[in-house]
Parts: structure tokens; sequence; C-alpha cells
């Protein structure tokens, strides 16, 4: 896949989130060039603050540069390629492997590699994919992408029956949609024949076989991949299998390049002759230097400089709307010490998710550009894995009267436009839940990640339409990295220190190609900060991970859309910009993260 | 002299340390974790540990502050969390693009507003003399992030004169060879400096020009020209010495609002990255650095006097 890993750090999802494009109702505006492709020309991509800075595809756990997987995919594609032109899908043709084989009860995954070949000319071979796995299992705990309980863990053998085929048994059975869409498009290829060393001036060997070699390996490629002024000179890094090498990259990573891998054994051959990606340092900078007619042929368009489109319109650019395949919420602790048991009650979540004017939000903030936030998964991103329910709104439509009755039946005073107090504290069906004093107040400190105008305006028409029914909230937005540090993730169990925060948003989780809970609301789940825990939440989400189909994904979808474990918000969409005499690029897919330049071409 | 400059390298010593000692305390008062702050929303409790001891984090304060002082020490001034990079290297990239263009821009503002203030002092009241004025009190009120964008929608925007970003090179070599991306960022930043100096001048060469010795000087017949450019220039230029030499740690610390609009990565916009990064290790190096910096730039000023007037000494005592 053509997309960080969920589990990178949030800065690589808003980098994929902001560069995937999809084909989206929204549609594509300017004129998008169509004549017959033309070999050659030079593409240059804007991107804001993306300065890659390791080029092994398998970073340290320490790293957090998400453009490090934008840098390094290119060269060395995922063994499954997410996005296949418009379409949000495993791309068949240019994935690595012919075949996906799944038996055992979906215990055992047999997968048969493509004939094709490295940079060298030497075959890829499964002989690759076991040196992978072998690093991988010998040093997962220091790859930062790795996703506790999963790959190379839940693998409890990998053997190559030939030369292509790989035959991996798994702990415990496997969704044959997570497992491509969440697992394979992970996994970058990597050429045993030529990395499997342990110093520079070493042989190449099977040093990987034994967990003391896989250590000193993959030590050894972690520190050659930290080497930035040899990135385009070291012999390690010339060796790919995708249709891209770099050529050029300076010192601070704010500008380099590709050029077409000839050797590349996948259907798409570059049309381009060089692609470079240059980093601003703000969209400021970056849409200036678009309207001083810069040599930019593609880039993000913040939603906040939408009303620049047109001006863009006049410089040669045309528009296409990105839809981001994540989940926004607002994520109310469900143990805090002074408003954990409200939380706990569902009724006073419905109550708050009537009370969000999502549709208007969608018109009004995000000007159409945004996911309508009808549960867990955007209907925008994953129209084949949206439920009716989420497609047909979601199961909490904005109505402030019946949030009102709501909380009126449960034992509060609802003063609108003030704050509503419980009156009929206890447990019974009519009084306010069990751990909810007389007299306490429904008023919250919304906590949010600052910087983006949109966010401030929707957070202020959630403060607005909350008070309808006396609900207040303080908002109070703080730099991300400030607000992710002082959010402590907080349980029954672990009451950590940092547990004041009350709600929180920290803008969306991304989602890979197969939009399962990911961490997000299962019992201890890495994105779980307010502690929802949920037997049957849990169990659902089990089965979405062990079995395939819609069946088990709709029946996951729908209870916990139901259960509100977040409170569902918009998700924004954003825009890119590109040459209109550029062909290939629009319509785009969630995935592509817009390194799927191989297939862009000018026309004549 | 050497006994006063090696008394000054004393102080120079005991102020960075205080600095240094004072950064690291507050810095690491800042409440939350940083293993978290850094790693982000995904952070599993295995990569906070493994980042924890990686950094030594998982060591007491004190500890974490004498191994920080051993390897500075030793010229290492760590690695960075959040560019998992060596913070000197990062150093090494911006520092040199920093000094270029605050350093030539603030040269530039020196040629012009030291003759621009003298001229305006000796022609005090004048039409020049207000229209300067005027010219020099629009700039200096003039936000930075303003006139930047100004002058991009202007010279960039309108008429493609200029480009609006900085060279893309990260040597000065290259970048002096993209003269029109450099003209904007050093434009701005120049333009803002003349305002202040100028008028520093102008209130200065007006103050030495009421002193007797000028009337001594012009009743032994000394040409104008010479009163002007002996007597006046020299004497008038302490005030601005000063106000240069506190301005030196300002070439380290970068510009940053110039930094953002014209895509220019310096020091800057690394102090401030790393600020809401909870990046320690560019925190402390970049204060170190400030701090050397601002010591020297006081004991240039220093020397600078003695060299302008003879009456300064510097004496034991």
């Amino acid at each position: 896949m053509r997309m960080i890993r969920p589990a990178a750090a949030l800065v690589a999802a808003l980098t994929l989130a902001l560069a995937a494009a999809a084909c989206s109702s929204s549609g594509t505006s300017g004129g998008s060039s169509t004549g017959k492709p033309q070999q050659g020309g030079t593409v240059t991509q804007a991107w804001i603050a993306a300065t890659p800075n390791f080029i092994f595809p398998y970073a340290p756990a320490t790293n957090t540069d998400g453009y490090n997987q934008n840098l390094t995919e290119p060269m060395w594609p995922p063994l499954a390629y997410d996005g296949d032109g418009g379409q949000s899908a495993v791309n068949p043709q240019e994935s690595l492997y012919s075949s996906l084989t799944f038996s055992n009860g979906n215990k055992t995954v047999t997968m048969v590699l493509k004939s094709w070949k490295w940079s060298d000319g030497a075959p890829i071979t499964s002989r690759d994919f076991t040196f992978l796995y072998n690093l991988l299992k010998a040093n997962y705990q220091n790859w930062n992408l790795f996703i506790p309980g999963t790959f190379p863990v839940d693998v409890a053998s990998v053997s190559a029956s030939d030369t292509h085929t790989v035959v991996l048994n798994l702990t415990q059975p496997t969704s044959p949609d997570f497992f491509a869409g969440d697992v394979l498009n992970n996994v970058q290829l990597i050429p045993q024949h030529a990395w499997d060393k342990e110093s520079v001036a070493g042989a190449v060997g099977d040093y990987d076989q034994t967990t003391a070699g896989a250590k000193a390996v993959y030590d050894f490629l972690q520190k050659e991949g930290s080497q930035i002024s040899t990135f385009t000179t070291n012999p390690l890094w010339q060796v790919v299998n995708g249709p891209w090498k770099l050529s050029t990259f300076n010192s601070d990573g704010t500008l380099y390049g590709y050029v077409p891998n000839k050797s590349y054994s996948g259907p798409a051959k570059p049309y381009l002759t060089k692609v470079l990606n240059q980093s601003f340092t703000s969209d400021t900078s970056m849409l200036d230097a678009l309207r001083s007619g810069s040599a930019i042929q593609v880039a993000p368009l913040p939603l906040n400089d939408v009303t620049q489109a047109g001006e863009l319109k006049a410089e040669g650019y045309s528009t296409t709307p990105v839809a981001i395949p994540g989940v926004a919420g607002m994520e109310p602790n469900f143990y805090n010490a002074s408003v954990g048991a409200v939380f706990r009650q569902l009724y006073i979540r419905q109550a708050m998710e009537e009370l969000i004017n999502r549709p208007q939000i969608v018109a009004k903030v995000f000007n159409g550009y945004a996911d309508p936030g009808n549960g867990p998964v955007p209907v925008r991103a994953f129209p084949s894995w949206a439920s009716p329910l989420e497609k047909q709104g979601g199961p909490y439509p904005y109505s402030p009267s019946a949030a009102s009755s709501l909380l009126t039946s449960h034992g509060w005073k609802v003063v609108p436009n003030g704050v509503s107090t419980c009156q009929s504290p206890g447990s019974g069906p009519t009084q306010c839940g069990a751990g909810i004093p007389a007299g306490q107040q429904l008023q919250f400190q919304l906590a949010y990640s600052s910087g983006r105008a949109t966010t401030d305006q929707t957070n202020a028409a959630i403060q607005s339409s909350e008070e309808q029914a006396g609900i207040k909230l303080n908002l109070k937005p703080e730099p991300f990295n400030t607000l992710i540090g002082n959010t402590g993730i907080c349980t029954a169990k672990s009451h950590t220190k940092d547990c004041g925060w009350q709600i929180v948003e920290f803008g969306y989780n991304p989602y890979g190609l197969y939009p399962a809970d990911n961490g997000n609301f299962a019992t201890g789940g890495t994105s779980n900060f307010g502690g929802y825990s949920d037997p049957q939440a849990d169990s659902l989400i089990n089965a979405t991970l062990q079995s395939s189909g819609t069946q088990a994904f709709y029946q996951y979808e729908d209870y916990v859309a139901k259960q509100l474990p977040w409170l569902w918000l918009p998700l924004r969409e954003s825009l890119e910009v590109y040459k209109s005499n550029l062909a290939g690029f629009a319509p785009t897919n969630s995935f592509s993260a817009d390194l799927d330049f191989e297939t862009w071409h000018y026309s004549k | 002299m050497g006994a006063y400059l090696i008394r000054r390298a004393g102080q120079a010593i005991a102020v960075v340390v205080g600095v240094t000692v004072l950064t690291f305390v507050m810095i690491h008062m800042e409440p939350g974790s940083v293993a978290r702050s850094i790693l982000g929303i995904r952070a599993t409790s295995d990569r906070i540990a493994i980042f924890n001891a990686t950094y030594g984090l998982n060591q007491p304060l004190y500890k974490q502050f004498f191994a920080y002082v051993s390897q500075v020490l030793h010229g290492n001034l760590g690695t960075s969390y959040y560019l998992s990079q060596p913070v000197s290297t990062l150093f090494a990239q911006r520092l040199p693009r920093d000094l270029f263009l605050l350093g030539s821009s603030t040269v530039i503002a020196l040629a012009i507003s030291l003759p621009m203030g003298m001229y305006q002092a000796v022609r005090r009241g004048g039409i020049m003399d207000n229209l300067l004025s005027a010219v020099s009190f629009t700039l200096y009120c003039m936000p930075a992030f303003f006139f930047a964008v100004l002058l991009v929608a202007v010279f960039a925007v309108q008429t493609h004169i200029f480009l609006p970003e900085a060279p893309s090179g990260t040597s000065i070599g290259s970048m002096l060879t993209q003269p029109r991306a450099l003209v904007l960022p050093i434009a701005t930043l120049t333009l803002i400096q003349v305002a202040g100096f100028s008028r520093y001048m102008r209130s200065s060469v007006i103050d030495t020009l009421a002193q007797d010795y000028l009337r001594v000087a012009r009743a032994k017949g000394l040409p104008e020209r010479l009163v002007l450019l002996r007597h006046v220039l020299r004497n008038s230029l302490l005030p601005v010495v000063t106000i240069v030499g506190l301005s030196l740690p300002g070439l380290v610390t970068g510009a940053i609002v110039v930094e953002d609009v014209f895509n220019y990565q310096g020091m800057g916009l690394l102090f401030f990255d790393a600020a809401t990064h909870h990046d320690f290790p560019i925190l402390l190096g970049s204060t170190l650095i400030v701090g050397v910096a601002t010591v020297l730039g006081n004991l240039a000023a220093d020397i600078a006097y003695g060299i302008l007037d003879p009456r300064v000494r510097y004496v034991r005592g």
C-alpha cells in the first residue's frame, strides 16, 4: 500500500491524509489532460514540513517521521499495493504477489510471489520474504510500525515451499481482508542477496537465520539507513524493486527526487524522467510559490485556503478533493475522577451526539469537503465498508429536542444556554446513573489540537449547539504535541497522573485499507485513551480481524456507532492541486498518498 | 586588556553554565510525557520504554543533567528526538544559512542606515529628514510578517520579478547561485533593520554635533567633511555598536517569521518546532549556542568601544 501504517506517528497520518486523494462526490474541478501520454518530463511535488530522514524501510521504534514511508515506498513497495486508480483497493497488478490463499481455518496463508526482479537483475524470491520476516521477528520491538499482537509476532512459522511460494502459519485465524489490507500493505520486501550483511565491508551471507545474526544485520541496516549524506550513494540503497530510484536528496531532506528504475518489472512503467519532492515550511509559503508561477505541479491545498482555488486555476492548476481514511471524534475520559461516571452513561453520550449538527458543520465549516462522520467508518473513503446505517446518517442524527428529552427522562434539570444538573441521582432507569451525585453539572473541558481554523470553527459550533441542552463545553486548544504529551491513557485499572483531561480531540486516527478497530475502541487499544471497555465490542472487533466479508464488519461497525466510545465528528477532506496538463493524477484514491507517480504523465 | 578579556571569559563561562542549568531544569519541568509527545497517539508502552531508555529519560534528573554536560564537553549536543539526527548536524545545516541571511542583511542595513542617519542628523528638520523619518517609522512599526507577505505579493505573486521562496540549496554556495530567490528575504530583514539602526544613528549624531570639540575642530580649520568623518561618525557609532552587539545572538536564533514566509530552513523554525515537540536536545543546544553568542556579542561590543573611543579603557577593577 502507498500509505503509512496506522501505527505511525500522527504526523505521518496527517501527511498521508493531506496527500491521499479520493474520488469523492465533490468531484474534480478544472481541466484534466486526457491526451496521448508523453514520455519524459519532471514533476515537482510540494509537501508541508515533510523532511524524511531514514531510508531503510524498517525504522527504529524511536523514529517518528512518517515521511520515511513516503521516501522508501516508491523504491521498495509493500507486498500489497494499495490503491487501484480511483479505487481504494489492493491493486493486484502492482502487488508483489500473484496469489494469496487462506486455508486451515484462515490460520495458514500461502503467498505466491510474482517472478519479478530487483534492479540489479537478481530475481525476487521467497528468500527475500523470509529475510525480512527473520529480521522483524528478531527486532520487532525496534520497528516503529509494529503493532502489538500482529505481524510478525502472530506468525508461528514461515517456510518457503519453492523459490516463489511462502507459507505462513499463524497463531490464530486471520481475516483475508485484514491480512491483505492491513498487514501485507505495510510489509516492504527487501533484497536478501544484497542486504544480508553485518558491516559495510562484510560479505553477504545468511546471517538472518539466527537471532543474533538477524539483530546484527538489522542494526547495521538501521545505522546505514540513518546516514542522510549517503542516501543516494550507498550501494545498499541502489538495489530496489519499485518503479523508482532515489537520485537526489539534499542534506536536510527538504528536497529529494527520483528517476525511473529502468529494470522495474511491474506493469506501470514510469513516464516521467524525474520526480522531485519539495518541502515547504508552511502552507503560506507553498501557496505563494504556486501563485508565483513556480515549477510545482502537485501540491496539497489546505481547506483554509480553498478560496485560492480559483486563482490557482488561472495559473493552470486543477483541483481534486481528498477523502481521508480515518475516524474523527471527541474521546470522553470514562475514568476522569470528576466526570468519568457521567460519560459512562450511554444516554449522556447519545444526547451529546444528538446535539452535534454534523451536516451543518460539513456544509458551513468544510464547504462540503468532509466526511459526515456518522460512525467509526468514513463513508467517503470506504464506501465498500461503510454499513447501510452509516450511509443513512448514522444512529444519532442531529436532534436537540431528542437530546433534551433524553436528559430530562434520566433525572436531569435541563437549562438551555445554562448548565444542566442532576436532580435524581441513582441507577434506576429514570435516574442520572451510577456514581453521578445530585447537583452534578454537565460541564466539561474539551482539549483539542490547535492550529487549524476548521477545527476551531467546528468546536465553536459544537460548543454552541451543546448549550441548547445545557451542556457546557470549555474549549482548550493546545499544540498537538503538548496535547498528546499531557493526555494519559486512563482505564479502570491504571489511572495515571495524566488523567485530568475530560474530553480530548486529537484530530483523527487513520486507517489502513481495512478500516477495522485499529486500537481505537478495543479494551486496552493503543489509541483508546478514555478507557472504553465493552466485552461485546471486543468480541465484534475480534470477529472483524478473523473473518472476511461485510457481515461481521457491519455488526461491529453498527454496534460501535451506537455505543459511542467517541462522539463522532465530521472528518475534513483536503484538496490537491495539480497542473492541468498532468494526466494520470486524478481521479485518485484515498491510499495512493500521491506516491503513485509512475502513472503520471504529461500529454501531447 | 588581556586581564579584562580573561575576566570576561570567566564571566562568559559562568553565564553559559547558568543558562544551561536553568534551561535544563525548566524544560524538564514541563508537564506531560515527552515520549508520548514525540511518538504520537499510537505509542505503545514498549515503544515508550525504548524511547525513554534510548534517550536516558528513565534516569533521575540529576543523572540526565550530568550525562548531558558530559556529552557536551565531548562535543556532542545529543540527538534530536523528533528529527532523529544529531543536533550538531542540524545546526551545521541551518546555522550557516542563518548567518548568511541575517549577517548579510545586517551588513547591508548598516551600510544604508549609518550614512542615512548621519545625513538626516546633519540636515535635520529638512524635507529629506522628515521624509526619511516617515519611511523609517513606517518600516519600524510594520510587523515583519506583514512586510514579508507584502513584498511577496508585490514582487513575486503580482509581478514575478523575484521568487517567493528562498534558495533550496543547503550550502551558501548553492544559495548564491539563485540570487532572485535571495532578494526578498534579505530585503525584508534589511529594511526592518534599517529603520532601527538609522534612528539610533540619527539621534547619536545629533548628540555628537552638539559637542564642544567639534567647535574646536572647526575653529582649527578642519574641513566639514573631515569633521563629520573623523569626529562625528566615530563618536556617534558607540550606541549603534551596542545595538549591533546585542543583535548578534539574533544571527544564531534565526528569523522565524522570515523563515516561515520564505520557506527558509533556519534556526528559528528549528527552535520553534523543537519547542512544540518537546525536543529537549535541540532546545538545550540552541540555548547553549545563543548563550555563547550573547556573551560574544557583548564582548565584541565592549572591544569595539575601546577602538572607537580611546577614552574607554579596560582596566582592573
